[in-house]
């Protein structure tokens, strides 16, 4: 019996240094089997862009390619999915 | 010249025969099935699939897996997952389960010959035994994590309920990927604790020819491993390093392999595993109901002389010419051991 409870706690601490192990060496699933590429950011959403009103760009910036942010204008204006 | 213009007219006749004949049977041939077969590029495609075990294509991005467009044998290894082990399994599993049964309700208990002596001898020490539950404890966890796995779905969720059976799934899975470290450091220290005693010799031979004497009352001689331990030894050390070897890549996913590789270890996993627990099944069997006295070895670390005297006698005899007889217990009804 005194070698089944050992062997019972012997289970359990090196099940937990698994766990930490695992826990430092894996990726989470969504990352590990996700494709890098067409990961989406949870953190951006269409929604928070009108939260947050974004400056209209005039022709001229366009016409000119002059991609620069207005001072002072949020990220998420100008970096998009 | 009257012949020759007979020859005229036939010719023109004939000509005529097969315009008419040629109009009369050009709708004909246009009620016929197109000779372009709509479906050709599905055909060729699945041509394609047959003659490369994946369609990949070129990608800018890092992430190279992307590349991947088509990949059947993924629906092969569906095919495998959902059906093929569930047969599999239950054959194995059922067909275990049925053989120990008949061979208990033939054979029953294999009773110590003249009962027990009162004489105990260690067999197993504190490690062998501390290692040998926490290995079997691991692979219980193993076991019953793993076959929800296949099973869980069709046995379990209809008798708890989708909620249950996920959040069940959920730690069965950690549990599964935890304690198959203990169950490996467990079956590693087991190897080098009995390797040497599990070398196959010509006793073992003799062992195996009489049946290991588990049937009629014939008791071959054995070391302190007899022909059958040593089987379930060497299946359990190639057995683990299969499902070891495997599992390292379903824990880690893409670190070694692609989705071809991760499927193709997963059929290997979940083949020996389902092998394995079957094998387990004989072990308990036979280390528990089926032979008296066999579980003492491994709850106490001693067993009945008279016991080690019919299933280990070589090894009972080593043990003796050492000294290692324990005196009987004390209020023990003693008898020789014959």
């Amino acid at each position: 019996m005194r070698a089944f409870l050992l062997a019972c706690i012997a289970t359990i601490v090196i099940g937990a240094v698994g766990y930490f192990t695992l826990d430092a060496m894996q990726q989470p699933s969504g990352v590990a089997y996700a494709t890098d590429g067409a990961r989406i950011d949870p953190s951006w959403s269409w929604r928070a862009t009108a939260a947050r009103p974004c400056e209209p760009r005039h022709v001229w910036q366009w016409f000119f390619v002059d991609l620069r942010r207005p001072r002072g204008e949020p990220d998420i204006c100008s970096v998009s999915q | 010249m009257a012949m020759a213009h007979a020859r005229i007219r036939l010719i023109v006749a004939a000509i005529g025969f097969l315009i008419v004949a040629a109009l009369a049977a050009a709708p004909a041939a246009a009620q016929q099935p197109n000779s372009v077969n709509p479906t050709a590029s599905a055909v060729k495609e699945q041509q394609l699939l047959q003659q490369n075990y994946r369609i990949q294509g070129l990608g800018s991005i890092p992430d190279v897996k992307s590349y991947v467009i088509e990949q059947p044998m993924g629906r092969t290894w569906r095919l495998f997952h959902e059906v093929w082990l569930h047969w599999f399994g239950a054959i194995i599993l059922l067909g275990v389960i049925a053989v120990l049964l008949v061979f208990y309700l033939v054979r029953g208990v294999i009773r110590i010959e003249g009962g027990r002596s009162g004489r105990m001898i260690p067999r197993f020490n504190s490690l062998e035994r501390v290692t040998h539950w926490m290995t079997a404890v691991s692979f219980v966890i193993l076991g019953v994590t793993g076959l929800n796995i296949t099973f869980g779905k069709d046995l379990l969720l209809p008798l708890i309920g989708p909620d249950a059976f996920s959040r069940w799934s959920i730690m069965a899975k950690y549990a599964h990927n935890y304690s198959s470290f203990p169950f490996v450091l467990g079956v590693v220290v087991i190897f080098v604790m009995w390797v040497k005693e599990a070398i196959f010799t010509a006793v073992d031979i003799r062992w195996f020819i009489e049946g290991g004497g588990m049937f009629g009352h014939k008791h071959p001689a054995a070391w302190k491993l007899n022909g059958g331990q040593k089987v379930q030894f060497w299946s359990a050390v190639l057995g683990t390093i299969g499902v070891a070897g495997s599992g390292l890549f379903l824990l880690f996913p893409f670190y070694f392999t692609d989705i071809y590789g991760m499927q193709i270890a997963q059929m290997i996993h979940a083949l020996i595993a389902m092998l394995f627990v079957g094998l387990i099944f004989a072990h308990i069997y036979i280390g528990s109901l089926g032979i008296e006295g066999g579980f003492e070895g491994m709850a106490s670390g001693e067993v009945d002389l008279n016991w080690a005297k019919q299933h280990h006698s070589l090894w009972l005899e080593q043990e003796l010419g050492q000294g290692r007889a324990a005196a009987p217990p004390a209020g023990a009804t003693t008898r020789p051991a014959s």
